[in-house]
């Protein structure tokens, strides 16, 4: 039972990372790298502030700031540089390393016995991971609220257009560097956010946290997306969500099954890999369509 | 859009059902629960994990009859860290086993009242487990992780009295060899030795950053150190070329090339780690137990090595080594 509370929990906090990159991946359709140097660069920040004594509160939103920064960095090296995006977020990433390890001052970073969002006021009071559920049912209700809000707006429309179409956004007079470039900060804010987050649950930051977060975020947008289907883009961003807490129940069950824990790496890239083929093995074998038939003719 | 609300409905059913479940549970295992977290698949952690093993069963306690011991491996992943914690936190287990310092950190995280025992880590205060190494007073307690580096270095003193620069090399984001290297220069310094210190951030770096090394200083000294314990070879090759003698911190690279050390076994600290565990499942407070660490190591010496190398030993050593020791030939 608290297995499932606590799965519930991470996976509504590494939501957030979902939502930054489903911002990237899917609204300006490129793949983002950076994420692997943000998520950590974002932890980083926020434990070495909180171990010097800087209120949590404050220190998370220092991570969300480190995010942006980042998203920034990759973003600058994109649209002025005319590095193609994968190499600028791979870039920013290789050389986040370095300065994670100097944020940190070593490897690894413990927060025992220190304040953090979810163990202060009210959320000490609540049982077992349940404050983690709190925090990211607050967070994601205002995060999503404020993103919606953001897409519906001029602005928003013409970040979407950039995504949607460059060449048809810039006959517009749309500026789509500076929208790329936005998308990339707000994105790595989100990430940086929830690595914080992460850092805050998990009761530590290590430099090398970041490996692996990308096959995360995806996982959480691809199997939102193969759930639930057609949606409205706001439903969409509630669906990632549901996603990510999907993964973290396939992995419960990965582990509940007593696989072997050397297996654990293969067995979600095959989750994974399958999940994205899901759409193109459906057209093939028309999988819906067969059962409607069965149903039809007995 | 039906099936994303009646998802979201059912989620929050549960969490409202769980919430008021978890408020009043009570429940007790018959036969006790042993969960051993370990961070990854390392010969020398694996080491650990099978003296943990060995001495539980010295003391009584076999697994299957007398306890259940769930072992858990991370496989590096930060986030199944937290997970398996959690399974043991759920499973309600008797003692919690944490090799290497992250997982040490994760079970410290997950529970402040299960007893938790330290499997060899090297700075057990650095990393906010304890405040205190003779009275711990809290739930957590173990052993650390010390290599005897005194010993190493009149080791070193002796078969190479003429040593003036000594290189090290460790990787940077690793904090418990940082810790060694930092005693070792201290103490180097002392008794007049140079220490040019290298770093390295991967195992892609070794190549190169060894092949500097090795021209620039006489002799060269590995911590305990998992990423360049990985490239030793590379090491190797590259002393051997400026004919330099490698010293490392532990007996497996010795074995592999290196001159001598003077090391604990990762299976002697498995030992001590598994007789904490016992006494703690017998009873006692590990809030009283102060954390251990071994106080005498094993001589190393690869004889062939020196002969490739071509070193002359003092024969005293070497007879003293034979007896004491262990001499690779």
């Amino acid at each position: 039972m608290n297995l499932i509370v606590s799965a519930i929990g991470q996976g509504l906090l590494w939501g957030i990372l979902g939502l930054g990159l489903y911002l990237t991946f899917r609204i300006l359709k490129f793949p983002d790298m950076t994420v692997e140097g943000t998520f950590p660069f974002g932890a980083c920040v926020c434990v070495s502030l909180i171990t010097q004594g800087t209120s949590p509160f404050i220190a998370t939103l220092a991570s969300f700031g480190a995010g942006l920064l980042t998203g920034f960095l990759t973003g600058i090296l994109y649209t002025k540089g005319k590095i193609p995006i994968l190499l600028a977020g791979i870039l920013v990433m290789t050389g986040i390393y370095s300065i994670n390890l100097r944020v940190l001052g070593k490897a690894t970073v413990g927060l025992l016995n220190q304040n953090t969002l979810l163990n202060t006021g009210m959320l000490r009071e609540l049982p077992n991971s349940f404050p983690s559920v709190t925090l990211g049912l607050i967070l994601l209700t205002l995060l999503i609220l404020l993103l919606a809000l953001f897409l519906n707006t001029d602005l928003g429309q013409a970040f979407i257009a950039t995504g949607d179409n460059k060449l048809m956004a810039r006959s517009l007079g749309i500026n789509t560097d500076n929208m790329e470039i936005l998308g990339l900060m707000i994105s790595n804010g989100l990430i940086g956010l929830c690595g914080g987050l992460i850092a805050q649950n998990d009761g530590y930051a290590d430099v090398n946290m970041g490996v692996g977060t990308i096959v995360i975020g995806l996982a959480a947008i691809i199997i939102g997306e193969v759930a639930f289907g057609e949606l409205s883009l706001t439903a969409r961003l509630v669906a990632v969500i549901l996603g990510s807490i999907f993964y973290r129940f396939v992995l419960l069950i990965v582990l509940k099954l007593g696989f072997s824990t050397n297996d654990f790496k293969l067995l979600s890239s095959l989750i994974l890999a399958l999940c994205l083929m899901l759409p193109v093995l459906e057209k093939k074998f028309n999988f819906s369509k067969t059962l409607k038939k069965g149903v039809q003719k007995p | 859009m039906k099936r994303l609300i009646g998802t979201i409905a059912v989620l929050f059913l549960f969490l409202i059902f769980a919430f008021f479940r978890s408020t009043d549970q009570a429940k007790k295992n018959q036969t006790p629960t042993v969960g051993i977290l370990q961070l990854t698949s390392h010969p020398a952690l694996d080491e650990i994990h099978r003296g943990i093993i060995a001495a539980l069963k010295e003391e009584g306690f076999i697994s299957g009859k007398n306890i259940k011991i769930d072992f858990q491996n991370a496989q590096n992943d930060q986030s199944n860290l937290k997970s398996m914690s959690q399974r043991f936190e759920n499973e309600d287990a008797a003692v919690m086993i944490g090799i290497a310092t992250p997982a040490a950190q994760s079970l410290a995280n997950t529970t402040k009242t299960t007893p938790i025992v330290m499997g060899a880590i090297s700075d057990p205060i650095g990393a906010g487990l304890v405040k205190d190494l003779k009275h711990p007073g809290g739930n957590i307690t173990g052993v650390q992780h010390k290599e005897p580096i005194a010993l190493q270095l009149q080791l070193i003193k002796t078969i190479m009295p003429e040593l003036k620069t000594i290189g090290v090399l460790h990787t940077s984001s690793d904090d418990s060899s940082a810790a060694e290297v930092k005693e070792f220069s201290q103490l180097a310094q002392k008794t007049g030795i140079k220490v040019k210190e290298y770093t390295i951030t991967s195992t892609n770096d070794i190549q190169q950053v060894s092949a500097t090394m090795a021209s620039n200083v006489q002799a060269i000294y590995i911590p305990n150190d998992n990423t360049v314990a990985s490239g030793f070879q590379t090491v190797l090759k590259n002393a051997n070329q400026n004919k330099i003698p490698i010293f490392p911190s532990t007996s497996e690279m010795t074995r592999q090339g290196g001159l001598a050390t003077v090391s604990v076994s990762q299976y002697e600290l498995g030992k001590m780690t598994g007789k904490m565990t016992a006494a703690i499942l017998k009873g006692k407070d590990p809030a009283d137990m102060a954390i251990e660490y071994p106080t005498k190591g094993t001589t190393y010496l690869n004889q062939k090595q020196a002969q490739q190398l071509g070193i002359d030993l003092p024969n005293e050593l070497v007879t003293q080594i034979s007896k004491k020791g262990v001499v690779i030939k």
